[in-house]
């Protein structure tokens, strides 16, 4: 009972962090039909920025610092996002296989950069002393850090939950994800909402970037890589553009993935990859999404 | 197309240059550790190839092309070491698998279109990535690699001396690959690929299904990737988790994108040049070129793939169709200028 409860509040956790990393990713895919590799990098310059507070501005080791952390993470990783999407994504507009390549170069480029500024090994950020601290429930000894991800990436969804059903801006994002080619006709500016989309969609991604940074082994370069795979596969489980459908998908792969790794020890990748083929096999649209349009 | 009627002993000029390369020894091809820095471009290039017909001439774009390169690596070096096979049998036998595995793979994947596709293989590519790394059962060797034991396989293969062997051997593989692609490309089903890439809706309308023709292009191009795998065990001597890595895909599509999609020549160009790149730009950067500039511009510069990704985003952005769709271009132009004269 006691692993059960363990690797199920893990599998929660991790599957908080795989919503903040996909949640930005099946928006921006939803609206503008962007699939955005630069994703990855997005977190990993978001992560530097938390490690930045975190180990120069305020090396203190305090909640403060990894709050601020967090949030400078978001606001890093959100300009990013913004700056690539006014700079390059707009320029080719409509033309979706290009601006899926044009991020892959983004991530190149960017990964260079970072690796030339930064050196290419991770590091490990100053993090307070609770994070390692454990709570018990039902005899399980449960450290307390997966309820911060849990925390963040509910914060996450409630947010931009609420942006889309209760602002001007989440009705437009709404009506663009169902018929993009109509809200145009309306004459109602998209541009904003795409701009919003990024926005949000990179801050999230750069605040699970931090928190990955703490949770894993430290903040690299490279560490966007997985991770946007997981994003991918929990978008396309999900269903594109779905919100909720994101968040159940990230639950229902983080839970998966960690009760294969107890039970069939190391086989949790290979689990996901599977569990994607049957969903791909049955639902070809996600657990959530709409059929393709 | 439009076809220069003397393309064919440019060929025919390039292909016995680079053969006769190890005996007269221009470009340093006398030399051991350039006729191995060669015979990889070869494989790249013809690896871009592989990828082309895919993206260039079908229109998909996928990211798990580099798991074949590394199950035909993988399972040739298995049958060899562990079941004492010889190597052709055991090369087939890898062949044979990789095709068995790209149409499952491709079955599942093809169910989704465009973007999800890339996404999808891209999750594919990865888990044959981490099945290689987690070396179940001792089968892969892990994150070292699996090298191919040198006493098994003929031994003209083995030895630095003999290295001129396998640059030859990954010259006839590159030419090998490029007929093939010539041929299903002008075939009625590279027809179709192409059919498909411009106008899907059209291609079912003609009562053609485009789910098998892509299927096909999939199948086709990953079990050619799969010999190249086995050529690329050959000339590292061992199989790398590395060539089963998205960055190799990516490194592929760079490639295609540079040189230039749906042409065949401007893909093989393009793999060969990046691999030459990515080898010399290293070295280059490390040099004296930049050591005058201060770190913040340095760093990145000393990374390969700072400079081949902003090529490559120029070349998306605002010029689309890379070197060879530039030639086809200018051929264009300089041809209606003829025609307008008269």
């Amino acid at each position: 009972m006691s692993d059960f409860t363990l690797i199920l509040i893990s599998g929660v956790g991790l599957g908080a962090l795989y919503f903040l990393v996909a949640s930005g990713l099946s928006l921006i895919y939803g609206l503008m039909g962007v699939l955005n590799f630069a994703h990855g990098v997005f977190l990993a310059a978001g992560a530097f920025g938390g490690f930045w507070v975190t180990n120069t501005l305020m090396p203190d080791m305090s909640s403060r610092s990894l709050a601020l952390a967090i949030l400078m993470g978001g606001l890093i990783s959100g300009t990013f996002a913004v700056i690539m999407e006014k700079l390059i994504i707009t320029r080719l507009y409509e033309r979706h296989m290009d601006q899926a390549l044009v991020t892959v170069g983004v991530t190149l480029v960017v990964t260079a950069m970072m690796t030339g500024w930064f050196g290419p090994d991770a590091r490990l950020m100053y993090i307070p002393g609770w994070y390692y601290n454990a709570i018990e429930i039902f005899g399980a000894n449960v450290p307390v850090d997966r309820f911060l991800y849990i925390g963040v990436a509910l914060a996450i969804f409630l947010v931009s939950m609420s942006i889309l059903k209760f602002t001007r801006i989440g009705l437009v994002i709404r009506a663009g994800v169902e018929n993009r080619s109509m809200v145009t006709a309306l004459g109602i500016n998209v541009k904003r909402a795409f701009t919003t989309v990024f926005f949000v969609g990179g801050f999230a991604a750069g605040m699970g970037g931090v928190l990955i940074g703490a949770y894993a082994s430290g903040v690299s370069p490279f560490m966007g890589a997985s991770w946007l795979i997981y994003g991918f596969i929990v978008v396309v489980v999900g269903g594109m553009g779905s919100i909720p459908g994101t968040a159940l998908a990230a639950l229902l792969i983080g839970v998966t993935k960690q009760f294969a790794n107890f039970y069939i020890s190391g086989l949790g990748d290979f689990i996901v990859v599977l569990l994607l083929a049957t969903v791909l096999l049955t639902r070809p649209q996600g657990l959530l999404g709409k059929a393709a349009h | 197309m439009l076809k220069w009627s003397g393309s064919r002993y440019l060929i025919g000029a390039i292909l016995l240059f680079f053969a006769a390369g190890p005996f007269i020894g221009y470009l340093r091809l006398d030399n051991a550790g350039y006729q191995q820095t060669f015979a990889l471009a070869f494989c790249f290039g013809a690896l871009a190839l592989t990828y082309d017909l895919l993206f260039g001439f079908t229109g998909l774009l996928s990211f798990g092309h580099a798991l074949f390169v590394a199950s035909g690596a993988y399972i040739t070096a298995i049958a060899v070491n562990r079941f004492g096979w010889s190597l052709l049998i055991a090369a087939l036998f890898a062949i044979a698998v990789t095709w068995i595995l790209a149409t499952l793979i491709g079955f599942a994947s093809l169910r989704t279109g465009g973007i999800t596709f890339a996404m999808v293989t891209l999750a594919f590519g990865e888990a044959g990535h981490v099945i290689i790394g987690k070396n179940f059962g001792g089968w892969t060797n892990g994150e070292n690699g699996l090298p191919i034991q040198a006493d098994l396989i003929p031994q003209f293969l083995v030895g630095v001396a003999n290295t001129k062997y396998l640059y030859w051997m990954a010259l006839a593989l590159l030419v090998l690959i490029y007929l093939a692609a010539w041929w299903i490309t002008e075939s009625s089903a590279g027809r179709v690929w192409q059919g498909l890439r411009d106008n899907e809706v059209r291609v079912s309308v003609l009562g053609l299904n485009p789910a098998r023709f892509k299927l096909l292009a999939f199948v086709v191009s990953a079990t050619l990737a799969s010999m190249i795998g086995v050529m690329l065990l050959l000339v590292q001597g061992l199989a790398t988790p590395r060539l089963a890595t998205a960055e190799v895909t990516i490194a592929l599509l760079l490639a295609v994108i540079i040189g230039g999609a749906a042409t065949r020549w401007g893909a093989v160009l393009g793999g060969v040049i990046y691999s030459l790149a990515s080898n010399r730009l290293q070295d280059l950067n490390q040099g004296e070129l930049v050591s005058g500039l201060p770190t913040f511009i340095s760093g990145p510069l000393s990374e390969p793939t700072f400079i081949l990704g902003l090529i490559f985003i120029l070349i998306v952005m605002f010029a689309p169709g890379g070197i060879s769709g530039a030639y086809y271009r200018s051929r264009l132009k300089y041809l209606t200028k003829k025609i307008s004269q008269g």
